[in-house]
């Protein structure tokens, strides 16, 4: 028994240390089925993203549910569901004509019934979905036959065929007169994209697997797996165990670690895009002091953007000065980040009444001592930045603290109630310029976006004539006027635009090289992991 | 007396052992403005990361700032915080357990029955439940664990009062009159000094693995001070590649533990005639 125990442990090393090395580089014919295994570090809290309106559910629910649109691998809208669709009536009708003999995972056919029923739910009070005030200005929905579905708004609305492409479309025979928020469905959904859910064991992983029906034809990969795990070190060690193919990076592992490892160099490709996405702090204006614009300037000329920059991100950052990718025509090249300028800052504070009186090394007013508290979410790069921030701070007299805090209960008990002073945290954006829901003054209410209170009535208008507005043109003009009013007021501190930093394993093949604008994930159906690269192939060596 | 206890608990080479050790760790924090080469919190984006090398004797942590100077910085705050814990821990075992073993009949039923309910949730789950509404702050940690650990103590102090209440010396003072408290300060409580000293030296221990448990968590001490439990946890990030900052820290961890808990033993050893064992 002994002996057998031996024997079977030492052909399991054999087996793990896989004697011949693989050669990644040779060309394959593009092969159906295998696994996909990646980690993620938050489970969805549902899979209907319309009310999840978190990264973790779009990951899932995005190989499970259509839009009517989706993006190509330039970023140009095109029809996903659609056929076609057709914008009339002085811009405000767009009539949609869905492909013919569309299909539910379950083999039931999908018609513009289920569109209709989707807008329905999305504008329904009781589903609260934060995505509702897009579609709410929809005046009229109707389904004349099966394969047209046409909506008609109040005044034309620029962001609307965006805001079609990012709409699951939920099925109506499932859903129909059941509470969408306790539905059994947001565990257990049925769609019509490329994958169904075949597994979801909760806090361990959640398993696709290719969908018969598929209305956009058959992806290669047979099944998909995403791990939870919710630590990025237990995630990396797993990928370097090769128990997963691909996952998140953070700047330190892409450019640090990986570089100086052979054997991870030799199995993963490195992916680096520049996300729709920024890093910033920014303050609760509704709280003293900071609902004076000298003081934030202030906080903005003390801290160093390049240092977080470097020490932070390792350089794979931007220094933005407003809030759109760099280098789409939505940026406004003009505009440029504040210096960092301590003098400027303190001379600024001096203005606002901060002296230090008492000479303790912190400034005072009217006898108060300018403290505050940097609040964020456990994320080590937010972490990072708030150290540095919080050293630069207490040079010009700021004392500062810093609190970490669960998502979860950083949304409920922070955000949603506005009892905070300050938040690092970051902004991942849409391909629409349009960004009413984050800074319009209507969009305060509690769940809302707009939780640091802005309030400007320039930047309102601006925001609903960019809504309206179809000339691009005309719309960038808007964006350009509003991203400089947004950084006169300094509501918020732009720490960064990051990059998206992915590894893939090199048995993963048919990835877009170089990376598309639509990102790595883009057409991610003709991935394919070849025979002799397979898992299961490899250990049976 | 206490010369000779001292010189007793000295010639077991372990206790002898975990005091010198607890003495080096205390010089060195006490010492640490002087000592450390570098101010704990300055960050340097230029060195992050660096390997031990003669300009950072234990390498540098992922915002560059140096492991020596946030080990030894760290150093002052474990230690701190196992001190004033079980400070505020013994404090209380002894009022209660004084009070309890003292008055017994209700006065006991309550403080022990008290004692039961604490013993019986978990108290690392106490803590964090505790914390989990305060904000995360030094002196919260220290008053927290101070507060969730004084059960031991209790029951040490209460078993000690009942042995000793019918001994003949207190016997014979209390006939002779003499009030409640003269009788608990001058005659019950110096004779039970031995085994309070020998649980707190033994408490500390435990509190300097809490503080840094919590700080690991992410629920103690708050960036950007340094504890040895929270340079931990940045070190596990990049524990497959920076190893200097899991090594230092852990190791100072263990190694003040385990001086704690030698000097417990020793001393125990030394004091308590039944437990000789050489």
């Amino acid at each position: 028994m002994t002996a057998l125990l031996i024997s079977s442990c030492l052909a399991l090393s054999a087996c793990r240390q896989q004697p011949d090395p693989i050669d990644y580089s040779k060309a394959h014919p593009g092969e159906s089925g295998s696994t996909l295994i990646s980690a993620m570090a938050a489970e969805p809290s549902s899979l209907i993203f319309m009310i999840a309106g978190e990264s973790a559910s779009a990951e899932i629910a995005s190989n499970l549910f259509n839009s009517l649109l989706t993006y190509n691998a330039q970023l140009d809208i095109k029809g996903e569901l659609a056929n076609s669709w057709e914008v009339s009536n002085q811009q405000k009708t767009i009539t949609f004509k869905l492909k013919p003999n569309l299909k539910w995972a379950d083999g039931k056919p999908l018609t513009s019934a289920d569109v209709l029923f989707t807008w329905q739910l999305v504008t329904d009070e009781n589903t609260r979905s934060p995505y509702a005030s897009d579609f709410q200005l929809v005046t009229k929905a109707e389904a004349p036959d099966a394969l047209t579905f046409i909506v008609t708004y109040n005044q034309a609305y620029a962001p609307a065929l965006d805001s079609w492409s990012s709409l699951h479309i939920l099925p109506k025979h499932l859903l129909e007169g059941q509470d969408i928020r306790t539905a059994n469905f947001a565990r257990n959904p049925i769609g019509s994209h490329y994958y169904k859910l075949s597994q979801w064991k909760h806090g361990e992983n959640i398993k696709l697997s290719r969908n018969p029906y598929s209305v956009l034809g058959q992806a290669n990969i047979e099944q998909l797996i995403t791990r939870i795990i919710p630590d990025n070190s237990a995630q990396f060690l797993e990928l370097m165990a090769d128990n997963i193919d691909s996952m998140g990076l953070d700047p330190i592992k892409y450019s640090r670690i990986i570089p100086t490892r052979p054997s991870l160099q030799k199995n993963l490709n490195l992916y680096k895009a520049l996300g729709n996405s920024y890093t910033y702090l920014g303050f609760n204006l509704k709280h003293k002091p900071f609902n004076d614009i000298r003081v934030r300037k202030a906080i903005n000329y003390a801290i160093d953007k390049q240092e977080i920059i470097d020490g932070v991100f390792l350089g794979l950052g931007i220094n933005i000065a407003s809030p759109y990718k760099p280098g789409t025509r939505w940026s406004n090249p003009a505009l440029k980040p504040a210096s960092f300028n301590p003098s400027k800052a303190k001379a600024l504070l001096k203005e606002a009444g901060f002296v230090d009186a008492n000479g303790d090394g912190t400034l005072e007013r009217d006898g108060k001592p300018f403290a505050f508290e940097i609040i964020t979410n456990q994320n080590k790069e937010r972490e990072k930045s708030a150290v540095i921030i919080q050293r630069r701070l207490k040079e010009i007299g700021i004392d500062v603290k810093i609190r970490a805090i669960e998502w979860a209960s950083f949304i409920s008990r922070f955000i949603n109630t506005g009892e905070f002073d300050v938040v690092i945290l970051g902004w991942g954006l849409g391909l629409d310029p349009d960004q009413y829901s984050i800074w319009h003054s209507s969009q305060q209410s509690p769940g809302q976006f707009n939780f640091l209170g802005y309030n400007n009535a320039t930047v309102d208008k601006l925001l609903e004539q960019g809504r309206t507005e179809l000339n691009p043109d005309k719309r960038q003009a808007i964006y350009h006027a509003f991203a400089e009013q947004l950084l006169a007021d300094s509501p918020i501190v732009y720490l960064s635009a990051g990059y998206g930093l992915t590894a893939i394993h090199k048995r993963v093949q048919g990835i877009a090289n170089p990376t598309p604008p639509a990102g790595v994930g883009y057409d991610s159906q003709k991935w394919f992991i070849p025979k002799s690269y397979r898992r299961n192939q490899i250990s049976a060596h | 007396m206490q010369k000779s206890i001292l010189i007793k608990a000295f010639s077991n080479p372990l206790a002898l052992a975990g005091f010198i050790i607890i003495i080096i760790m205390f010089l060195l924090a006490i010492l640490a403005p002087w000592l450390a080469p570098y101010d704990p919190d300055a960050f340097d984006v230029k060195a992050i990361l660096l390997t031990p090398s003669w300009q950072h004797w234990m390498g540098t942590d992922g915002l560059g700032r140096d492991v020596l100077s946030r080990m030894l910085y760290g150093g002052r705050i474990s230690l701190l915080v196992g001190l004033v814990a079980v400070g505020i821990s013994t404090a209380i075992g002894i009022i209660l357990g004084a009070l309890a073993g003292y008055y017994r009949g209700w006065v006991d039923t309550v403080i022990m029955r008290l004692v039961d309910i604490m013993l019986s949730i978990p108290s690392f789950f106490l803590i964090l439940a505790v914390i989990a509404f305060l904000t995360p702050s030094i002196v919260n940690i220290m008053v927290v664990i101070g507060l969730t650990s004084w059960m031991g103590v209790t029951r040490l102090v209460r078993a000690e009062f009942l042995s000793l209440s019918n001994r003949e010396f207190v016997l014979a003072s209390r006939s002779l009159g003499a009030k409640d408290a003269r009788l608990i300060f001058t005659h019950l409580l110096p004779n039970s000094l031995t085994p309070i000293i020998v649980s707190s030296v033994l408490g500390v221990a435990g509190a300097v693995l809490l503080e840094s448990g919590l700080s690991f968590l992410g629920l103690g001490v708050q960036a950007p001070q340094a504890s040895w439990g929270n340079i931990l946890t940045d070190g596990k990030e990049y524990i497959q590649f920076a190893w200097w900052l899991s090594l230092y820290p852990g190791m100072a961890i263990l190694l003040t533990v385990l001086g704690y808990n030698l000097l417990g033993e020793g001393l125990r050893d030394a004091l308590d005639p039944r437990s000789q064992s050489s």
